[in-house]
């Protein structure tokens, strides 16, 4: 398996009056594609932290992030929002899609910002709107879909431009339990139809039973990174 | 442009996400346009009609004189009626009227008083659109032509001397020698204007006036009016070259004062345009922080999906645009309405007294020039679009991470 993403001894200070936290102290690991990862940890251990440099929300204090071969230390903001329109799929825990836009717009709006014509959008929306269980709802804004409707939509739209990885940051922290297994089979199965890398990071230990690696972070540093066999 | 594309309609339905807010919004800006418009067609029709009022005070458009006429007003400063190049310029197109006239500082003696006035020989056919005095005449009648011998005076002057229409009155006045000169005329007609011009100006036929003066085919004055194909000023350049032993000069420079009100009056239009344009700024940069503030979230969220910085700042412009274009479409077809409305006139008879003292017409017509709409709807849409701006930046200033953890 070729890796998709390096991260080379991250490092996150935030300074909060005279106190320095920590959040992340010398991170070092690699992803591969195709792999279905969880990140675990207390609160406060980094998680977070983690996956925002990952997807270039943030710059680290120090080290760098290689995604698909490119460097995220030196680029632009602009650099760094072209990055991420065409290479990471985010899923965040609160659904947050674009609540003027349908559910189908919600996907293609994506797809529109990186210029893909009109007919192929359509076509690639009804495709994951479909493969995630929405066939019908198109037309509807997230205020008319339940919360487990909105985050298969964000999933969808996640994956709407051939992401080089999806990053989830707790996605099933809103759900009900019925609502999160749905959403966790799906992922589990566009992972693997798609080759999408996913990184999630959670609490939830539904999902990291779901995942085949799971990364555990203790106050900024790698405490375990296990792989289960297939 | 395929960024714009999909902002356009994007911006347009954010817009609408806040409905109430969005069309006081509107409202300002609407009722801002509205009145700019509005009040700058009533105000400059204001204006044209007390500048028009002041030229038909014996002033028209532009005069010739003899040089020193204006500095030493008696017919030693005459000159000799127009010929040749002058009198064919005068007759061309590109002068609407001309009135040739005599004008001399004379005493009025009637059998109760006697008060100094301002004597104008004139062709009463010439003044029709050049002065008042061809339409004023409110007793007895006008003069028939330049030879009639009768006087016209000014409604209060009739009154301060005691006299009325077909009594006699004793004309005083220097000749063109300096030697005092009378003559006795018969009252056969009373004008009506604004005080100054009923208690100064007395008229008299232009050649009888010359035979007091003995100044047979000499002039103290031409005036004129230009026509629409020649601009005043460059009629005023004509008329020189025509006439280089002349003094010519054109109503600003004649009447500065007027010429100062009027610049005045065309200021207090753009201090009313700048004080409604600051009240729609308010009005669009509260609705833009507002939704700004209110959706910093979502800026945070665009911002991480790959939105860039400036499409973010794109984005809220476009809905200040378009409100703003809205807004200003409305207030200006409210504007054109209302002066589609008033096209007949703005009635100022129940105010007539006022009107001739402050030497306006009776019937205002306000009416929108085309430079002046398009200046005013590009201004204020472009200053809005400008003032959006600050909000605009605010929206990409927060950091992603900060901007979707708020609430």
């Amino acid at each position: 398996m070729s890796t998709i993403l390096e991260c080379k001894h991250l490092t996150k200070q935030y300074h909060q009056g005279d106190t320095t936290v920590n959040a992340l102290q010398g991170v070092d690991v690699s992803f591969n594609k195709g792999e279905f990862v969880s990140i675990s940890g207390p609160s406060g251990s980094g998680k977070s932290t983690l996956l925002h440099i990952i997807g270039s929300l943030e710059q680290p204090t120090d080290g760098d992030v290689i995604l698909d071969g490119i460097s995220l230390r030196n680029e632009s903001r602009r650099e760094l929002a072209d990055i991420r329109l065409n290479r990471i799929g985010f899923v965040f825990q609160a659904y947050n899609l674009i609540p003027v836009l349908t559910a189908a717009e919600n996907v293609e709006f994506i797809l529109q910002l990186q210029g893909v014509d009109r007919q192929a959008r359509r076509a690639r929306s009804g495709e994951l709107l479909k493969q995630v269980g929405l066939e019908g709802l198109e037309n509807r804004r997230p205020g008319q879909l339940s919360g487990g409707q909105q985050q298969r939509v964000a999933v969808a739209r996640a994956l709407a431009s051939h992401p080089a990885i999806v990053l989830a940051d707790e996605p099933t922290a809103n759900l009900d339990s019925k609502n999160s297994d749905e959403l966790l089979a799906l992922m589990s199965k566009l992972n693997q139809e798609s080759n999408v890398t996913i990184i999630v990071a959670t609490h939830d230990p539904k999902v990291i039973a779901h995942t085949r690696r799971h990364i555990v972070l203790t106050d900024g540093n790698i405490e375990t990174d296990e792989t289960r066999a297939a | 442009m395929r960024v714009l594309l999909i902002l356009i309609p994007f911006a347009w339905r954010n817009l609408w996400r806040n409905q109430r807010r969005t069309l006081i919004t509107l409202l300002v800006v609407s009722v801002g346009v509205w009145s700019i418009l509005t009040f700058n067609a009533v105000i400059r029709a204001w204006s044209d009609s007390s500048l028009a009022g002041s030229l038909k005070n014996m002033t028209a458009e532009a005069q010739i004189h003899a040089q020193d006429y204006l500095d030493d007003p008696d017919m030693a400063h005459s000159f000799p009626e127009p010929t040749g190049e002058l009198l064919q310029l005068l007759n061309s197109p590109s002068v609407a009227n001309w009135a040739p006239r005599v004008r001399t500082p004379a005493i009025i003696q009637s059998e109760y008083e006697t008060l100094p006035v301002t004597l104008v020989g004139i062709d009463p056919d010439r003044e029709a659109g050049v002065s008042f005095i061809a339409d004023s005449v409110k007793q007895g009648v006008q003069l028939k032509d330049a030879k009639d011998e009768g006087v016209i005076l000014g409604r209060h002057l009739a009154k301060r001397l005691n006299t009325r229409i077909g009594k006699r009155i004793v004309l005083m006045a220097n000749d063109i020698n300096g030697r005092l000169e009378e003559r006795g005329a018969k009252v056969i007609g009373i004008f009506s204007s604004s005080p100054t011009m009923e208690d100064s100006f007395m008229f008299t036929g232009l050649r009888p006036a010359q035979k007091l003066l003995h100044a047979d085919g000499r002039l103290s004055e031409i005036a004129m009016m230009s026509s629409a194909q020649t601009p005043l000023p460059q009629l005023v350049t004509m008329t020189r070259q025509a006439a280089p032993g002349l003094d010519i000069q054109s109503w600003d420079e004649l009447q500065p004062m007027t010429k100062g009100i009027h610049d005045l009056t065309e200021g207090f239009i753009y201090v009313w345009l700048w004080v409604m344009f600051v009240l729609i700024a308010i009005g669009v940069v509260n609705t833009q922080l507002m939704a700004v503030f209110e959706r910093t979230q979502e800026f945070g969220l665009l911002q991480a999906l790959g939105f860039r910085p400036n499409w973010v700042i794109l984005e809220v412009l476009l809905e200040a645009l378009q409100i703003i274009g809205f807004g200003v479409l409305v207030g200006s077809l409210a504007a054109y309405a209302s002066v589609y409305f008033l096209q007949d006139g703005i009635s100022l008879e129940g105010l007539s007294a006022g009107a001739d003292f402050l030497g306006i017409e009776r019937v205002l017509y306000p009416r929108l020039e085309a430079r002046e709409f398009f200046t005013t709807v590009i201004v204020v849409w472009g200053l809005g679009v400008l003032t959006a701006l600050w909000p605009a930046r605010r929206a990409v200033k927060f950091n992603v991470i900060e901007a979707m953890r708020s609430t």
